[in-house]
């Protein structure tokens, strides 16, 4: 069958270009001098508006403070991360100073290719790989979910209402003190939102948590599934931990007239359509891990082999309220928040990282 | 006939399952029994005939093509072409035309989209005569290698911004039957495309001279040949169907649904085209039979999200999972009474040439 075997060949190079030029995208320019970034991106890509998007603002900043130059690569599919890394390590020009891996998917990876190429300087978001070259970036997600969840926990008992102006009505429903979490895949990290969370919503009082995962980070029909039977049974703020599958969660609060918590970035922000639910977002300053990073190998201070993680007290995460809906928030519960913060800031409240301690 | 048992058998097992369960939650009040019961209201179905829309209607193109005698496998690809064309087209025409008719546009681009990959992948399996296989896995390659770098072009990024979405359609009068009302008469417009689908595809195959001519040309090409009928063309009319119920079922997904493409990973599409193969196959390529899968397999995956909510039932996420696709594995082979087309994926050579 000579002729069916060429045209398996055609179809197989022309797929081989089209999802090869999909993953990878130049981004930024080629000057000659300044500090040379790689960055492979986390699962989701970038307009995830949330953890991808984030550390691409430390880029943008780096870039705006100091002379870097800066290429991006969105992977799609776990298998990628070895080869996308390699190909940043590889590259002679231009010479990568550093190659920023975004995500704890790419820890394994990482693994390997910190001992492969001992002179690159690597680092590390979400993940601690114990390698001399490696700097490793960690949040402790746990504290800002908590913060959310105190929110929530502490609206879902109160009447409040938002709406007019051409937003969409939105409002608590007073018979149940009940607040749902939708996850994307489930896995060590994402518990610790879910353990933060839940023992936030328990410290505003007796409040019902339902928690559900999606199995996905990419599929918001489902999030949306999930998110619009959590409102069906009377819950009236959801948080999310799903990267894409999240935005169906905004999707669902929206269509139910109830409350939203985003994730990662400021999502009444970055997904400012939503803005009219969204009542804050546990903000993961991926940008600072990023900028940081960036900063030291500007001044030759690469912090190789160290393990920086970021908590409340240092603004690695926090509790920022919508842009919208922020100031609808009444004081006593602002202040409520404030409290529980410096609680555990310190140490009078101990945050578990395990959803069955919550 | 024998199929006729089948579904009666299935019905009746799904009944019973549910009546028994009903009956232990009465006689064994058992904390978890109860607040399952209690998951099983409107709200479910609702949720099941949504996500029934992307897999019933890759399911009913499936059956066309593959009746013919073309075994399209690229379903899930035609889903993931038509899900981007509805949102790029919606947002592009987004602030100059109403919400509405932008939402329309991009609907119907999207089936235009998806009609167009799959005349291309009928030119190549039936004009050139390409393993159908390999280039139905060409057709999911190419749109999950596509999708996601021109959202990259277009929107700098693999996933879009969000567009309005496809407003429900409320029947005034049936809504306010109980239970079924507001489950089925306040839907999604393409719910109810697909409850109307279903039928119809079943009456054109069945009752129909079009019909005829799509069973015969994938059960005995020579003979449709001989009693006049061109088999190309029967082929091509039915590949282009495939195209234009995929292209309902991606934009249903995601202008019906969501509002946004998401284009990272396995896209949004997420598998539900290679669903849609397993729901025909399971309901033996007639149209009820892969709604009917369908739906199951979309009414499990809307139980097990509500099933992961009940504290008292302290079982791993991951494990509730798999219910829907162990579920169809079970079902597959209890039923496993699948006959494929004689003449399906073979190349038919008239005579004439």
């Amino acid at each position: 069958m000579p002729s069916n075997r060429r045209k398996f060949l055609a179809s197989a190079a022309g797929i081989g270009v089209a999802t090869t030029a999909g993953c990878l995208s130049s981004l930024g320019g080629s000057g000659s001098d300044g500090t040379n970034v790689g960055v492979v991106y986390a699962l989701g890509g970038l307009g995830d508006k949330a953890f991808n998007d984030m550390a691409k603002q430390g880029i943008d900043q780096a870039i705006d403070e100091y002379d870097i130059n800066y290429q991006g690569a969105e992977p799609s599919g776990n298998s990628e991360f070895p080869t996308l890394q390699k190909k940043f390590a590889n590259s002679n020009n231009p010479d990568y100073d550093l190659i920023c891996t975004i995500g704890f998917a790419q820890a394994e990876a990482l693994t390997e290719n910190a001992d492969q190429y001992s002179d690159q300087q690597f680092m590390i978001v979400d993940s601690v790989v114990e390698k001399d070259n490696v700097a490793s970036y960690v949040f402790k997600e746990q504290l800002g979910s908590f913060q959310v969840g105190h929110l929530a926990g502490l609206l879902t008992q109160r009447d409040f209402s938002t709406g007019g102006d051409g937003m969409t009505d939105a409002s608590t429903n007073t018979d149940a003190a009940t607040v749902g979490f939708v996850g994307g895949k489930e896995n060590s990290l994402i518990k610790k939102f879910e353990a933060g969370f839940i023992a936030g919503a328990k410290h505003a009082g007796d409040v019902e948590v339902r928690s559900a995962y999606a199995g996905s980070w990419s599929d918001p029909a489902k999030g949306k599934e999930i998110a619009l039977s959590m409102y069906d049974n009377g819950a009236d703020v959801v948080y999310h931990a799903a990267g894409g599958t999240g935005t169906g969660v905004f999707g669902a609060a929206q269509e139910r007239g109830r409350y939203a918590i985003g994730v990662d970035s400021d999502q009444s922000k970055s997904a400012k359509e939503y803005k009219d639910v969204i009542l804050a977002s546990m903000v993961k300053h991926v940008d600072t891990a990023v900028l940081t990073s960036v900063e030291n190998v500007v001044n030759d201070e690469h912090a190789g082999g160290e393990v920086s993680a970021l908590g409340l007290e240092k603004g690695g995460v926090e509790a920022v309220l919508g842009q919208e809906l922020g100031s609808e928030i009444p004081s006593e519960v602002k202040s409520a928040l404030e409290e529980s913060k410096s609680g555990i800031v310190n140490g009078d409240i101990s945050v578990p990282t395990d959803p069955e301690n919550a | 006939m024998r199929d006729r048992n089948v579904y009666v058998a299935g019905a009746a097992g799904a009944a019973v399952a549910v009546l028994a369960l009903f009956v232990f939650a009465f006689v064994f009040p058992v904390d978890w029994v109860v607040a399952l019961v209690d998951q099983l209201d409107t709200s479910l179905l609702s949720a099941a005939l949504r996500l029934s829309v992307p897999i019933a209607f890759a399911a009913l193109g499936g059956i066309f093509a593959e009746k013919s005698g073309v075994i399209n496998i690229g379903l899930e690809g035609l889903l993931i072409a038509s899900a981007f064309t509805s949102i790029a087209v919606a947002w592009a025409l987004q602030g100059s035309v109403a919400p509405t008719t932008a939402a329309w546009a991009g609907f119907g681009a999207a089936v235009l989209a998806s009609t167009l990959l799959a005349a291309l992948f009928a030119v190549v399996t039936i004009r050139y005569e390409a393993d159908q296989i390999i280039a139905g896995l060409a057709v999911w390659l190419v749109a999950l290698g596509f999708a996601p770098f021109a959202s990259q072009i277009i929107w700098d990024s693999v996933n879009s911004p969000a567009v309005p979405t496809l407003n429900n359609w409320v029947a005034p009068g049936l809504v306010d039957i109980p239970v079924l009302g507001p489950a089925v008469f306040d839907s999604n417009p393409t719910v109810y495309l697909m409850l109307l689908a279903v039928p119809v595809s079943w009456y054109v195959l069945n009752r129909t001279a079009f019909g005829r001519w799509v069973r015969a040309s994938g059960e005995n090409p020579k003979a449709l040949d001989t009693a006049g009928v061109n088999v190309r063309r029967v082929r091509y009319a039915s590949v282009l169907l495939s195209g234009v119920f995929s292209g309902i079922g991606g934009a249903g997904l995601a202008l019906g649904q969501v509002g946004q493409f998401i284009g990272s990973g396995q896209t949004m599409v997420a598998g539900r085209g290679w669903i849609g193969i397993t729901a025909y196959l399971m309901g033996n390529y007639n149209p009820i039979g892969a709604f009917a899968s369908s739906f199951l397999f979309a009414g499990l995956n809307a139980l097990q999200f509500r099933v992961q909510q009940i504290s008292e039932l302290n079982i791993a996420p991951s494990l509730v999972q798999m219910v829907p696709f162990v579920a169809v594995i079970v079902v597959l082979a209890l039923v496993g009474k699948t006959r494929i087309p004689d003449a399906a994926g073979d190349h038919y050579e008239s005579g004439d040439d």
